[in-house]
């Protein structure tokens, strides 16, 4: 099938789904006063894809994906979702962030409904979903709990099943498992693989771990230089659903000292450079 | 049983101590200066008994409830917009911290040459007492809120109305009740700083009055009453306060 894709971006397929992408930037750029933090950012995500961005610190990953999710206002450039351009937060849209952003007041069930009483769902929708998607992510039993009681791998299990509720089409994934412990970063990281295939959408997945990059995504986008722009986009042809085995294979340690090499030579790069 | 016995008896026994020492100074000094535990809490049962002590308690109950209510009612919600319009809180800023280190009872005289004797200016004194601390932590709270929690309201679209009642006041009412536990106490001083240098009524008045009769006696059971009502308004405070808080860890 025919699409619409600009030089920049690896002509890798949309997967699945085919037609228009789900997620369109363009020429996106961003100033804070007078630091540019990055230009000319083109890229689509497909409707059941996961793009992985990963970059070294400081190079406005997250920035990027604030803009997206219409957090942030872009000062060059367009993003569409759908039909829509972006310029504040959209329906259909969902971010997981960083620090779980749960409400410290409110129990997990709360949480978990906070996103669909803001989208105006009836109080028997909220009845009913709530119980469903704490059930999704593996909380069922814990719906009292205050997140001051909860680890932090569950309190993202709560962030994660908050954002799933409201039954997004896209999903913005803001470093979500780097607050917490290696070893539950591993368990999420296939939770939500799981999750995935069984309710794929279109995500954006911004990351500092390659490995976790390339395990997730279809495609992973390097973000370089200062102000930074797409270095590169690397497709990830390991075959799917992706489980613990995917990491032993040949192909997926291939694709992560690739993506290294590149990452490294910029973070090398990035370290030894002064701030002005 | 024991375990709760063993953590108690600290307390038990300072207070046995302490009232020890109160009856033997008391008993040997002139009653002119002091008097002993036991004779306090025979002109206490006097008061209680003769009527004056109930009329004077309710006369105060009234003007410290009524100058805290208002204190609360103005300090929670000017503090909330405080903290959310910038330009305001610039603009106010420097009139509260003047206000709140200043002593109040400097102010006392000015509001007696302007409002007279009255009802109305004591409850102005217990409010200004009362006030700052309920104001000052609800500003500071809700300036406090992670930006995180504002980016997730953002996110899922909640409406400004929505942003305050499920983020903002939720998570500002502890900070808000720290302030409450804190007027409290202000708000007694402010209650007894009234009676005695506005018009003479309440607890502070059966203070005057003995004192002026050389009731010893009188002094300190009146003094030993508002004692035990601030130390009980204080316990009141704090379990609010913990109420509110339980999801700060």
């Amino acid at each position: 099938m025919p699409e619409l894709r600009t030089s920049s971006a690896d002509s890798s397929t949309v997967m699945a789904s085919g037609g228009e992408p789900r997620i369109r930037v363009r020429g996106l750029g961003k100033h804070y006063g007078a630091l540019e933090v990055f230009r000319n950012i083109d890229f689509d995500v497909g409707e059941r894809e996961i793009v992985a961005i990963v970059g070294p610190s400081g190079c406005g990953k997250t920035t990027l994906l604030r803009c997206i999710d219409g957090l942030l206002p872009h000062d060059a450039g367009e993003i569409r979702v759908g039909r829509e351009i972006v310029t504040e937060p959209i329906a259909g849209v969902a971010m997981v962030f960083q620090h779980f952003g749960l409400f410290p007041w409110k129990t997990v069930y709360e949480n978990v409904a906070y996103g669909l009483r803001m989208a105006g769902a009836s109080k028997a929708d909220v009845e009913r979903k709530v119980p469903e998607f704490i059930k999704l992510v593996g909380l069922s039993g814990f719906e009292k709990a205050f997140p001051y009681q909860m680890s932090g791998g569950m309190q993202q299990r709560c962030g994660l099943a908050r954002a799933l509720a409201v039954e997004p089409n896209v999903l913005l994934m803001d470093e979500p498992f780097a607050a917490v412990d290696a070893q539950t970063r591993e368990i999420l990281q296939f939770e939500l693989l799981r999750i995935w295939e069984e309710r794929p959408t279109a995500m954006i997945f911004v990351t500092h771990s390659i490995e976790e990059a390339v395990l997730l995504g279809h495609r992973v986008i390097v973000l370089k230089g200062r102000p930074s722009s797409i270095h590169e986009t690397i497709t990830i042809d390991l075959p799917h659903p992706r489980t613990r085995d995917t990491l032993r294979e040949p192909r997926f340690a291939e694709l992560r000292e690739r993506v290294w090499g590149t990452l490294m030579r910029e973070a090398r790069e990035a370290e030894f450079v002064l701030e002005r | 049983m024991q375990a709760s016995l063993r953590r108690h008896a600290p307390f038990w026994i300072s207070i046995a101590v302490g009232l020890a020492i109160w009856e033997i100074a008391g008993r040997a000094s002139s009653a002119a200066f002091m008097v002993p535990f036991s004779t306090t809490m025979v002109r206490f049962w006097q008061l209680v008994t003769g009527g004056q002590f109930i009329v004077q308690f309710l006369d105060s109950a009234q003007l410290f409830l009524t100058g805290f209510a208002l204190s609360l009612l103005v300090g929670a919600p000017l503090g909330m917009l405080l903290a959310r319009v910038r330009v305001l809180r610039i603009g106010v800023e420097p009139y509260i911290m003047v206000l709140y280190a200043t002593p109040m009872v400097a102010l006392i005289p000015f509001i007696l040459s302007i409002m007279g004797f009255g009802f109305a200016p004591k409850v102005l004194v217990v409010f200004l007492f009362a006030v700052f601390p309920v104001l000052y932590n609800t500003v500071e709270g809700a300036r406090s809120i992670k930006p995180e929690l504002i980016e997730v309201a953002k996110s899922y679209r909640s409406s400004e109305w929505a942003l305050w009642r499920e983020v903002m006041l939720p998570y500002t009412l502890p900070y808000t009740m720290t302030g409450v536990r804190q007027s409290i106490g202000r708000a007694l001083v402010g209650m007894v700083a009234a009676e005695f240098f506005l018009s003479s009524t309440g607890l502070g008045q059966l203070i005057m009055g003995a004192s002026q009769n050389f009731d010893t006696g009188g002094v300190f059971a009146s003094i030993f009453v508002i004692g035990l009502i601030g130390v009980g308004l204080m316990r009141l405070g704090l379990a609010v306060e913990q109420h509110f808080a339980r999801w700060r860890q």
